[in-house]
């Protein structure tokens, strides 16, 4: 898919006016959109007593005074979180880049009796929504002790339970010509070999989208880390921004825009280098986000 | 995009006789699949059965599941006032927020796809809110930009507009939500300007040669064709306005309020299981909301005979 725009064609074209009108009216679009996230990045660089009462986005003078407050805001600080976010989150990112790309290398390569039937199988939990499967699980890992740590959150992503991602990459594997795994299969190839020194270094752009998602859906998670995680020293930033909330009583909004801000740090890091995988992500699979 | 779609198409017809024993195959096959039927069957499976199992009893997680048949179910459909609370939020949710937002999408990607310069800025721009959206600290933000002294009060006030606690009113709260869902168009955008790359120019040429309005044009050309990615976003939206939890939850701390005016399908069903431990119960409300879906699904399948085009 080229990124650039179709000729202008007899029909279309209009006079330069309109098109004046047209930037005119996307570029406040995007102003009305985007204001909330400025106001707020501004918010938290403001002394505490200008946040409120005023809409605009330009402080009297920069100060970072909110950031430590938030910081150390809540009993443990949110160093703590940040670093239980990243953990949980790129324990996340490799279970679910080697997982679903062995699965997918098998859906899209390998002839076996029955695969079929389990790519329809696979295609069904796609549609199956979590909550079916909530209490279950939540039961099965607190009999197993699991409740309060990590382990709920990340060992799910080993067992290759984010379909979506097992479907992406089947996509992309089947545009791989299949002539390269056939000439290694007669070259005496064994099919992991395959996997592992053709599949996945051409599948760099693939896997990299599929890292890359995870990493923002684990990141953003906060349904299972709420149920998950109950000790303050385990809780992951969702769910810290959560309780910050709560304890403030609403009080120090400078504080929590500040670490609201932080929040979004590494998912704005991630739209800003790759947002061409993102958006071709989403182009060739009708992601929702 | 289209060499992957002819992988696809080639997906299960030419296979060539296979140079490997049966045997060998299904070791080699199964071998590559271990995690993914493991979990499948002790993640998804496993445990969709045991739900299904559990929705026919009273279970608090400590004494051990008692079997009442369908009691959970007849107590949702006839005794819950708070069931059809929660129903009459999430379908006015979902049916206001779904249309909004793919309209929103569709008339920016028109604008965008006009050979329009700077189109890769402004898709950025508008796919921005999109990607932070699911993000608690979003809906923190939204919570204080609707609250009585929040920032949209702010700027009604330049215009000389009293505003109103919008977040803590009960008629307006779940309108500031499907706000919030619209807010974040752009990854529908996205896939609808991809749709519209598809659509072959020379219709275009051809129509307007023929003396064609473009108004003419977009209901003639533009919207059949576009009508399979039309019916594929309203879908995955569709599903996943059900499934809509995080914002409700931070708006209302957890409440559903004020008043129930958000209380969300979900956010009953987290309320049933995790604040008041009625396991059972939760389990039969997420195979109601499995069954909603189910239909919802089945029903919009059935009626895209009637309006949705694809290429012969």
């Amino acid at each position: 898919m080229s990124d650039t725009a179709p000729d202008m064609l007899p029909g279309m074209q209009r006079s330069r006016w309109s098109g004046v009108r047209k930037h005119t009216f996307l570029c406040c679009v995007s102003l009305v959109m985007l204001y909330p996230l400025l106001w707020m990045v501004a918010a938290s660089l403001k002394p505490s007593t200008e946040i409120l009462n005023t809409a605009s986005i330009i402080p009297s003078h920069v100060d970072f005074s909110s950031y430590r407050r938030g910081w150390f805001g809540l009993d443990v600080s949110f160093g703590t979180f940040f670093l239980n976010s990243l953990i949980v989150s790129v324990l996340s990112v490799i279970g679910n880049v080697m997982t679903c790309s062995l699965t997918a290398f098998a859906f899209a390569r390998l002839h076996f009796p029955g695969r079929n039937l389990c790519f329809a199988i696979m295609l069904g939990t796609l549609m199956l929504p979590y909550h079916v499967v909530l209490i279950p699980q939540y039961i099965l890992f607190l009999n197993l002790g699991w409740i309060d740590t990590f382990l709920p959150l990340v060992v799910p992503k080993f067992m290759a339970t984010d379909a979506f991602f097992i479907f992406l990459m089947v996509q992309f594997f089947r545009g791989i010509p299949r002539e390269l795994d056939e000439a290694a299969r007669l070259d005496g190839c064994s099919a992991w070999r395959i996997y592992y020194k053709i599949m996945l270094p051409l599948s760099i752009p693939v896997l990299a989208t599929a890292a890359i998602f995870s990493f923002i859906f684990t990141w953003d998670d906060f349904f299972a880390p709420l149920i998950y995680l109950g000790d303050p020293g385990n809780y992951t930033s969702q769910v810290a921004l959560r309780s910050f909330i709560d304890s403030s009583n609403q009080s120090d909004w400078g504080g929590l825009f500040a670490m609201s801000s932080l929040a979004l740090v590494p998912v704005f890091i991630f739209f800003v280098f790759f947002q061409r995988l993102l958006i071709e992500g989403i182009a060739t699979t009708g992601m929702k986000r | 995009m289209r060499e992957r779609m002819t992988g696809a198409a080639s997906f299960g017809g030419a296979t060539r006789p296979p140079r490997t024993s049966k045997l060998q195959s299904i070791r080699e096959g199964y071998g590559f699949l271990m995690p993914w039927l493991a979990g499948l069957l002790g993640l998804t499976l496993g445990p969709a059965l045991f739900s299904l199992y559990l929705s026919f009893t009273k279970y608090d997680l400590v004494s051990d599941p008692k079997w009442i048949g369908m009691g959970n179910y007849v107590r949702i459909f006839s005794t819950d006032p708070k069931f059809w609370i929660a129903m009459k939020v999430t379908f006015t949710y979902v049916f206001l927020s779904v249309p909004l937002k793919l309209g929103f999408a569709l008339a920016i990607a028109m604008m965008l796809n006009k050979g329009l310069r700077g189109l890769p800025i402004y898709r950025a721009l508008f796919y921005l809110p999109s990607l932070l959206g699911g993000s608690v600290a979003i809906a923190i933000l939204w919570r204080q930009v609707f609250s009585s002294g929040g920032l949209f009060n702010q700027v009604l006030a330049m215009l000389g507009i009293k505003g109103m606690g919008w977040v803590s009113t009960p008629e307006t709260a779940l309108y500031t939500l499907v706000l919030l869902t619209v807010w974040q168009f752009g990854s529908s955008m996205i896939i609808f300007l991809a749709g519209l790359r598809q659509i072959p120019a020379d219709m275009y040429e051809a129509a307007s040669i023929d003396g064609a309005s473009p108004r003419r044009q977009f209901f003639r050309i533009t919207l059949p064709l576009l009508t399979p990615v039309i019916f594929f976003n309203a879908i995955v939206q569709t599903i996943d306005a059900f499934k809509a939890f995080n914002s409700a939850f931070i708006i209302s701390d957890g409440t559903g309020g004020p008043v129930n005016a958000t209380l969300f399908y979900t956010l009953y069903l987290f309320q049933e299981a995790f604040s008041f431990f009625r396991m059972g119960y939760a389990a039969a409300l997420a195979w109601v909301l499995v069954m909603i879906i189910g239909c919802i699904t089945a029903i919009s399948f059935f009626m895209s005979r009637y309006w949705v085009h694809y290429d012969e």
